[in-house]
């Protein structure tokens, strides 16, 4: 992974800095090895154009990964949270801005806008905080599994599962923190698209449905 | 709505009711309910190998992630026999080691006849180091599921991906109890059948 590949996933730097108990030079690798093939379907795709199922689903994607990437965001922002819950939140955020800006690369000119959140006091409490987290992720992993039978592209494919491993691995992670079993059962679900965005919906989080026309920088490079 | 899961609804019943806010509450049983609604499909695991379009192609994939599963559900008997584990590594491995067994049985179940013989395994010297050992093997297994996603058939795939996904929580679980990052990439790369072989082979498995 060259320097370009990676301002382009970490323009604010918040990955490298979030990273726990690694060296700036072995993040550095992690992140290559990781991002690396996000990156690389990117470049893959801008040569050959997305099937119009392919951009829904990647729009779907999308749409979580800016709700999480808003939330936990704020949630490192507020100043509120205990030493633990702020640090999981700063390492977890990163990685959910860099989801949402690998999904805006892949996607160009056809990605969804932000839409505007208001997650009403649940990121200044550090047990509502997790709580909310274990909530969110667990749901994302059932959302990606849902829809892994449904990608056309065969390397759209294999970067969604890279992370929706990742999903599964915050939720355990969350779910760990907030003292409950990492992983309930043998197998994890999948859950449909209708199913996931009435949840979402009826958690009133989403203030304002994304403004397509808009095209002004965001509040979060993510 | 299909026929209810028993294990997804004892795993809601499992967890402490503690959600003060019900904005929360509804987002956690609205991921166990979406789950419930989907479960009963294919509850019993993979769909056998048999119905799969490239059956052939399936069963190298899943005879690989069998490895992976013998080697694991191998790992953890033998830790809790032999490894004195105690507390939260003692109740992880016993949760986990359930949870293999189930992922073994269907994935061999999938192959039938077509299901290559468990390999023979010494785990003592994986066993001393339990964390760094148990962190491998489900990282392995991470990268095992999502290496040959792109080799099987959807049906196959669709069941995996409910496998995977718990694979990357026991990793992340175990990472916790350790203290080391959970997860630590952006993104889970793929491993290939190779990289998987030569992991499982420094664990202790004799392929």
């Amino acid at each position: 992974m060259n320097e370009l590949d990676f301002i382009v996933l970490d323009r604010d730097g918040a990955l490298a800095e979030a990273r726990d108990g690694l060296s700036r030079a072995g993040f550095l690798a992690a992140a290559a090895a990781g991002a690396g093939a996000l990156l690389l379907v990117a470049r893959d795709a801008s040569a050959a154009a997305l099937s119009a199922n392919d951009v829904d689903i990647l729009n779907y994607a999308l749409s979580l990964e800016y709700l999480q990437a808003a939330f936990y965001t704020e949630a490192e922002r507020s100043n509120a949270l205990s030493k633990q819950a702020a640090g999981a939140a700063k390492t977890v955020g990163a990685v959910e801005r860099a989801h949402v800006e690998a999904f805006r690369s892949l996607l160009g000119r056809q990605a969804i806008a932000r839409p505007q959140f208001d997650f009403q006091g649940v990121t200044e409490d550090s047990g509502e905080f997790v709580r909310t987290a274990v909530g969110f992720e667990d749901l994302a992993v059932a959302a990606y599994k849902g829809q892994a039978g449904k990608l056309d592209s065969g390397a759209v494919l294999a970067a969604a599962l890279g992370i929706h491993t990742v999903e599964a691995r915050h939720a355990a992670w969350m779910r760990y923190l907030n003292g409950v079993k990492p992983a309930a059962s043998a197998f994890d679900e999948p859950s449909s698209k209708a199913e996931i965005t009435r949840v979402v919906n009826a958690t009133g989080f989403i203030s304002s449905a994304p403004n397509m026309s808009s095209q002004t920088s965001p509040r979060y490079t993510g | 709505m299909a026929t209810a899961d028993p294990r997804s609804s004892k795993a809601l019943n499992e967890e402490p009711i503690r959600a003060r806010s019900s904005r929360v509450e509804l987002l956690r049983r609205g991921a166990g309910a979406a789950g419930l609604a989907l479960a009963g499909v294919t509850a019993a695991g993979l769909p056998a190998i048999g119905a799969a379009q490239s059956p052939d192609r399936d069963a190298r994939a899943l005879n690989l992630l069998l490895m992976v599963e013998y080697a694991q559900v191998g790992f953890y008997e033998d830790a809790l026999r032999d490894g004195n584990l105690r507390g939260e590594r003692k109740s992880y491995a016993n949760a986990v080691l359930e949870h293999e067994r189930a992922h073994l049985d269907a994935v061999r179940q999938a192959l039938g006849g077509a299901a290559d013989p468990k390999p023979p395994h010494d785990f003592g010297d994986a066993i001393r180091t339990f964390s760094d050992s148990a962190a491998r093997l489900e990282d392995v297994a991470v990268g095992a599921y999502n290496g040959q996603a792109g080799n099987v058939s959807a049906e196959a795939l669709g069941a995996a991906a409910r496998i995977v996904s718990v694979e990357a929580r026991h990793a992340a679980w175990i990472r916790s109890i350790a203290g080391r990052p959970p997860a630590p990439n952006p993104s889970d790369s793929p491993m290939t059948a190779a990289e998987v072989r030569k992991a499982l082979e420094d664990l202790g498995v004799q392929l």
